[in-house]
């Protein structure tokens, strides 16, 4: 094939493509130009999660007549002029090919009028191409642009495109970021004609933070405010018990622009040095303005990813700014009761001075069950149950200690309860769930985003035994739990299954029905440093020994460890190896 | 410190007082029993700083003075001793107990006084007084439905409210409530409010003698604490702080259907199907079904297990209203059946989904709310 320059329409979806990736995408140019024309009023719609329709009216500069054609041209923009300027940027757009791609992709309208003007003018664009000049119309102050059937013309694209309950929340989560990066501006953004978000503008940050979370860690969440010498990092950081499975509930602005960078988020944990669990993460919102030279943005053309000049600087500071704001808030441990005086605080067994493992040839065999890297449905597990064990004790209140025919078996008591909780869930799961009506309905606020997420899948939490009732925007009443649960506090039961879904985008019915019971019985299932009765440890043992699968825990550690009479006889030296 | 009790006396004081006692603690204190002389009495005393009960015996007082003692060694000890006197002198000096009782002779290694926390003295005059009795059947008919989760302590304990010469306890788990109302004999002048942990009123039930004995109450302020004493029994307790849920309004004001059933009849049926509902999830299901000229009205309990099999049991009932099916964790029945203690009781309800109120008949002190249960879709 000859080498063509391709036709205009072609080059400009290929451009499109790098901006607009999604609906959210197009939310994310519309509301930063919205907010470069120094708009303090943004009203966001969304229709058919996005595919129908996004507008975002403002009521910022507005654009002059003779210029919205201009406007709509790729490479144009009032932002930059030189190429100086790029290494110097104050304004969130500065490419000046937004429009031009959201217009090639859509079917595109933008009204605008400047305050000095009497009337606004409209201009229409269909897959790129402009239908007649703009035509004057009466119309607010301000600019509104309404995209219409996004990526009818790319299908392609569409089937890129996740579950629109995926992408509402992306949009959902965009626009709450937003919100709290610019607390003086008022947004208001409505989904499938519900008002996902509202804020006053107010400039009242934390009230904001509300919303992106929920009024409860709001109130928790630490107040981090460091000036350095170039820059200032400032904003809320979640106190070391809240936490999260995941990197989302980190949220971090550059001078006024969402970035995702993994060197900061890092510094930002990093901040909590070994406060923090494996694998737990902390919730942010940390906005850091420094002087526009020493970042570059023009890196990516989402502009979601930057470059610092004063890379380490800016880590440093940043991990020292969360470390003092935890260290100024440093936790007082919660005590039931009022105790008049205070006991020393338990000793824990220390690994070192402990009970040391003997050094273990290569070959022996401590028999822990194979670790499943990941938890899969339909697992496939080591075969064979655990034969009769005979309780010997609790060790260190977080593993028994049991004989069996061929040795001693140490038993994790939380996995193995996690298993046994969830094998019993799984067999009910099958027929239905019972299901136990609380006294009193807990009333569950959660951040838009979780919000929406619950919502949808109020179907399969009710499948699961929990009946969950819509209680006003965003808030949710439990009205009931599955029976299995009701030793657990209802709402945190509630939220361990939101994270989950949060974690998968669009897992398959019987995969997150599985994952979900695995997550819950985890939260219902004894803790490690629970003292249990010898009733209840022989209880745990025979229960396991039931089991289907006892030697993992639904998510793939191992119950037990089994050091066989072999073993023990070799390792004191009684007899030589076989 | 020199004295002389029964040994009899000292076995059952340190019984009484070592339900108190802390026997894994860091605090090597606390797992000691405190022995002081009082006002011509003796006084053993021991806390785990959440429950601390005294009791006092009778003693032949030579020298005043106090030391604490290992708590299961003394308990040991004294449990062999034969019936009779038992001589008891300290070695100040190095803290020995010198315990000597017919022919045996031993030293208990003991911890100062100083070094166990000081228990309060309360203020008995404002106090609430109660029937030793009455106290326990309240405490018993409340206090199982309190929640052992200790994520939420408020429901872990039962509160208490005194007004005029009402008090009413309260229990609740999040899935059921046990109200118990009763007047006292003298009234009190003072309202009280409190949330006072169920295992705090268990052992007080344990421990607070019998028959026609009475227990004062008393709050002192600001401390956080509940004082119950007898004449020679004192319990103290930490509260709950928090505020209990507004239980008046969880309870139904009406119902389409009220059957009325012999409470032993109802409770054996529930054990029945207890042992049935056993694993996994309780549910046990109510048919009730009026009766008509013909044959009376009954409810039907049945409950059924993949494993162990299924079970029915029809018991004969008095029924104004409508038909219901409706479902229990058959836990709940049977232990507010076991409390009620009255020969007839009622169950009141007013849809599937709806709570289930029981009353005995002839009682009105006494109401329990079960919230029902169902199968998920
Ligand atoms: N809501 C608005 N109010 C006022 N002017 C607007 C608005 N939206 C766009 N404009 C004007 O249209 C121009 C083009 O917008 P466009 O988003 O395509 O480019 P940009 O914002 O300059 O750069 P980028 O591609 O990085 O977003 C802007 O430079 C601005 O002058
Ligand atoms: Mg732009």
């Amino acid at each position: 094939m000859p080498i063509q320059i391709l036709p205009d329409e072609v080059a400009s979806q290929i451009a499109a493509g790098e901006v607009v990736e999604r609906p959210a995408s197009v939310v994310k140019e519309l509301v930063e130009n919205a907010l470069d024309a120094c708009a303090d009023h943004i009203t966001i719609t969304v229709e058919g999660a996005g595919q129908k329709l996004i507008e975002v009216a403002d009521n910022g500069q507005g654009i002059p007549a003779n210029q919205l054609s201009i406007a709509l041209a790729r490479h144009a923009t009032s932002k930059l002029t030189s190429a100086e300027d790029l290494f110097n940027i104050r304004t969130l757009g500065f490419r000046g090919e937004a429009l031009a791609s959201i217009a090639s992709v859509s079917r595109f309208s933008i009204t605008s009028r400047i305050r000095e003007e009497e009337a606004g003018a409209r201009l229409l664009v269909e897959g790129g191409q402009m239908e007649g000049g703009p035509v004057p119309v009466g119309a607010p102050a301000g600019t509104v642009v309404r995209v219409e059937d996004l990526f009818y013309n790319v299908p392609a694209r569409r089937k890129f495109l996740k579950t629109d309950t995926t992408e509402r929340s992306q949009i959902d989560d965009f626009v709450t970021r937003y919100a709290l990066a610019y607390p003086q501006v008022r947004f208001l953004l409505v989904q499938e004609g519900r008002t996902a978000l509202q804020t006053t503008g107010s400039g009242n940050r934390r009230e904001v933070l509300a919303s992106l979370f929920n009024a409860d860690i709001a109130r928790q969440m630490l107040e981090v405010n460091a000036v350095y010498e170039d820059f200032r990092v400032f904003g809320f950081i979640s106190p070391v018990g809240l936490t999260r499975a995941n990197r989302r509930g980190i949220t971090l602005f550059i001078n006024g622009r969402w970035v995702q960078d993994i060197s900061l988020s890092t510094a930002l944990i990093q901040g909590y040095h070994s406060m923090l669990m494996v694998g737990r993460y902390p919730l942010a919102a940390l906005f850091i303005e420094l002087p526009p030279n020493k970042v570059d943005v023009n890196v990516h053309p989402t502009k979601t990813e930057v470059r610092f000049t004063d890379r380490d600087e800016l880590f440093k500071g940043v991990q020292s700014a969360v470390r003092r704001a935890l260290l100024a808030h440093s936790p007082v441990p919660a005590m039931g009761g009022q105790l008049r005086w205070t006991p020393t605080p338990p000793q824990t067994f220390s690994r070192r001075d402990g009970w040391q493992p003997p050094e273990m040839a290569p070959d022996t065999q401590i028999e822990a069950a194979s670790v499943m890297p990941e938890y899969k449905h339909q697992p496939v597990l080591p075969a064979g149950n655990v034969p009769l064990l005979r309780l010997i004790g609790q060790v260190g209140t977080a593993y028994l200690v049991a004989e069996g025919p061929d040795g001693l078996y140490l038993i994790d008591q939380h996995a193995a309860h996690e298993r046994i909780l969830f094998e019993k869930f799984m067999a009910e799961h099958k027929q239905s769930v019972a299901s136990q009506t609380l006294l009193d309905p807990v009333t569950l606020e959660l951040e838009p985003g979780a919000s929406r997420l619950l919502e949808e899948n109020l179907p399969l939490m009710g499948r699961l035994g929990f009946e969950i009732e819509v209680f006003g925007p965003n808030a949710f009443k439990v009205r009931s739990v599955p029976v299995l649960l009701s030793g657990v506090d209802p709402g945190a039961a509630v939220r361990v299954v939101i994270e989950d879904f949060e974690e998968d985008e669009a897992p398959l019915q019987d995969q997150i029905e599985a994952k979900i019971i695995a997550r819950v019985c985890k939260r219902a299932a004894v803790k490690a440093g629970q003292v249990l009765s010898q009733e209840e440890q022989r209880t745990l043992l025979s229960d396991l020994e039931t089991c289907q699968s006892p030697r993992t825990c639904p998510h793939g550690r191992p119950t037990m460890i089994h050091l066989s009479i072999d073993l023990l006889e070799r390792q004191f030296g009684r007899t030589g190896a076989r | 410190m020199k004295v002389s009790v029964l040994q009899e006396n000292l076995a059952h004081g340190l019984g009484i007082v070592s339900r108190a006692v802390a026997p894994r603690t860091t605090l090597p204190v606390l797992a000691n029993v405190l022995v002081a002389t009082d006002e011509g009495r003796l006084r053993l005393s021991a806390t785990n700083l959440e429950i601390g009960i005294t009791c006092w015996i009778g003693a032949k007082i030579s020298d005043e003075g106090s030391t604490t003692v290992p708590a299961r060694t003394f308990a040991d000890l004294v449990g062999t001793l034969p019936d009779g006197q038992v001589d008891m002198d300290l070695v100040v000096q190095t803290q020995t107990l010198h315990v000597r009782s017919g022919t045996s002779n031993t030293d208990i290694k003991c911890i100062d006084a100083q070094e166990f926390p000081p228990m309060p003295v309360p203020d008995l005059r404002d106090g609430v007084v109660f029937n030793v009795s009455d106290l326990r059947e309240m405490i018993k008919q409340v206090v199982f439905a309190a929640s052992s989760d200790e994520a939420r302590p408020v429901l872990t304990g039962v509160l208490l409210t005194v007004e005029d010469n009402l008090v009413t306890m309260a229990a609740a788990d999040g899935f059921r409530l046990s109200v118990r109302k009763a007047e006292l004999s003298q009234g009190s002048a003072q309202s009280m409010k409190a949330i006072i942990p169920a295992r705090a009123l268990n052992e007080l039930a344990r421990i607070a003698g019998d028959g026609d004995d009475t227990v004062t109450m008393s709050l002192p302020p600001g401390r956080g604490q509940v004082i119950f004493r007898t004449d020679d029994v004192e319990l103290t307790s930490q509260l709950i702080e928090g505020s209990f849920p507004d239980f008046e309004q969880i309870i139904p004001v009406m119902h389409n259907t009220r059957t009325v059933v012999s409470s032993a009849a109802f409770l054996k049926a529930c054990k029945q199907a207890e042992i049935f509902a056993r694993d996994g999830s309780h549910i046990a299901r109510l048919n009730i079904t009026p009766g008509d000229e013909l044959q009376p009205g009954s409810v039907e309990i049945s409950a059924q297990s993949e494993e162990t099999g299924s079970s029915e049991a029809v018991v004969e009932a008095t029924i104004e209203g409508q038909p219901v099916l409706i479902a229990f964790n058959v836990r709940y029945l049977r232990e507010v059946l076991d409390v009620v203690g009255t020969p007839n009781v009622a169950l009141e309800t007013t849809a599937a989904a709806a709570p289930g109120l029981i009353r005995p008949m002839g009682d009105d002190g006494f109401l329990h709310v079960i919230m029902p249960m169902h199968l998920g879709g």
